[in-house]
């Protein structure tokens, strides 16, 4: 991974702004869709729903499949959300 | 958006406030705290404080995990920072908790190598393209984050990297609200049970708060909707004489929370005798470390840290502020000499932070006409 400049981080930081919530520091976790499975690494590669994707940890939920919507807090899989409530 | 527009249906929400209002008891003072941080935040960025009567009280509770950070150890992460050949890794809001001479980011500005993670797993993943350093992970958080450190500590292990370690800051939730409960000067009516958290643990570690103390709860999700939904519901265990908890998110939050994170957290840490929380100081068994088999991993025991406990800032009133004691606003520092691009407190600092939602959201609200 690419040492972060203090630019880089700054700018980080304000995408971890006030308005839009910061997905890790707090009880926040965001609704992703599996892409692709690594089951052997128990790692999968999910998305949101505006396309941005992130390697996740998925022990806690497994086993999950292509497709599967789950709920994710700091990179790790905490939920798994039911085939009505998330579509 | 599925799963998110129909929470946020401004249709309903009057609906909903509309009923909220005719569950309330004129001249009865009803005071809500909801517990977690990202309920501040939700409330704040979508008004739901304006939709509710005028004796309903929302208060702010410890709910943000890097709100309680006491200043003594981020003093202590910034002396593991620096240390020769050490990678400190951190989520972004800790780099701006102010210690007490700087901030994780001023100590990158000092030569420091201080770098922002998304998740343990990208800290993790540092630790492995620089075999030749010691990567430090400041881990913090309630239950929802404690099992995404557990499971990278585990892995760690696992594929055998030896320079991965982890200054653990991990707290539990029920001990701080046992102690706000028992806090003499804070009289509240029902809480707004954490979410997320819930996930983990489950709805059943807060039964004692209606057996113990004959306040109910209910468990709520992060849409506005839900939090709407979630005082209704305390509203109407209060009308019927109910005292329970209720699980609002049950879309989400299993009554047994996720047995496979307790179990691997359980692996991974033990309780702490006792936890500094800011504010509040300290609280037996608030707190996690390392356990036994993982305590090669430990960070501070592998580095020697100040453990210095510093006492807050005297203008600082985030204590008060985090016990629900006195609104962001009251605070004599609130907006003036602390903001979020300059904070003197840590409740300015994080997006779920009480004042820094506040100040981003309501500052110009509060002396709005109440229904």
């Amino acid at each position: 991974m690419k040492h972060l400049d203090s630019d880089a981080v700054d700018a980080s930081i304000a995408a971890c702004d006030l308005t839009t919530g910061c997905i890790t520091c707090g009880d926040v976790a965001i609704p992703l869709t599996v892409l692709r499975l690594d089951e052997e690494r128990g790692l999968a590669l999910c998305a949101d729903d505006d396309g941005n994707s992130e390697t996740v940890e998925i022990e806690l939920v497994a086993p999950v499949a292509t497709g599967d919507r789950i709920l994710v807090h700091a990179g790790t899989a905490i939920a798994r959300l039911s085939e009505e409530a998330s579509g | 958006m599925k799963y998110v527009d129909e929470f946020r249906d401004p249709a309903l929400g009057e609906v909903l406030a509309g009923e909220i209002l005719g569950l309330v008891e004129a001249g009865r003072q009803y005071k809500f705290m909801e517990v977690c941080g990202g309920h501040t935040h939700s409330i704040y960025k979508y008004g739901i404080d304006d939709l509710l009567p005028a004796n309903v009280e929302l208060v702010h509770g410890p709910g943000c995990p890097v709100c309680v950070i006491p200043m003594g150890r981020v003093d202590d992460g910034i002396a593991l920072a620096h240390q020769p050949g050490v990678i400190f890794t951190c989520f972004g809001d800790m780099l701006r908790v102010p210690g007490s001479e700087g901030t994780l980011l001023d100590a990158k500005a000092q030569g420091a190598d201080v770098r922002m993670v998304y998740s343990p797993l990208d800290a993790l993943r540092i630790a492995k393209a620089n075999p030749d350093r010691v990567v430090v992970f400041f881990a913090i958080g309630f239950e929802t984050t404690a099992p995404s450190t557990a499971l990278t500590l585990k892995r760690a292990k696992a594929e055998g990297v030896g320079n991965f370690l982890c200054m653990c800051n991990h707290v539990t939730i029920v001990p701080p609200l046992r102690a706000l409960l028992d806090s003499p000067d804070l009289r509240l009516d029902g809480f707004i049970g954490p979410g997320h958290v819930s996930t983990v643990v489950g709805v059943r570690p807060f039964e004692f708060i209606p057996a113990e103390y004959g306040k109910p709860i209910s468990v709520a999700g992060f849409e506005p909707l839900d939090v709407l939904h979630a005082i209704h519901m305390i509203l109407m265990q209060l009308k019927e004489g109910r005292c329970e908890v209720e699980n609002q998110y049950a879309r989400v939050v299993p009554y047994d929370g996720n047995p496979r994170a307790l179990q691997v957290m359980s692996e991974v840490f033990e309780l702490r005798p006792h936890f500094e929380w800011r504010g509040m100081g300290f609280i037996s068994q608030s707190g996690l470390k390392l356990s036994e088999a993982y305590a090669d991993m430990d960070a501070e025991l592998r580095f020697e840290v100040p453990g210095i406990r510093v006492a807050d800032p005297k203008a600082c009133q985030c204590g008060e502020v985090l016990k629900g004691v006195i609104k962001p606003w009251e605070c004599k520092v609130f907006g003036s000499g602390c903001t979020p691009e300059r904070p003197i407190g840590t409740c300015m600092v994080s997006s779920e932070g009480a004042c820094a939602a506040y100040y981003n959201y309501g500052r110009f609200a509060r002396e709005r006409e109440v229904v």
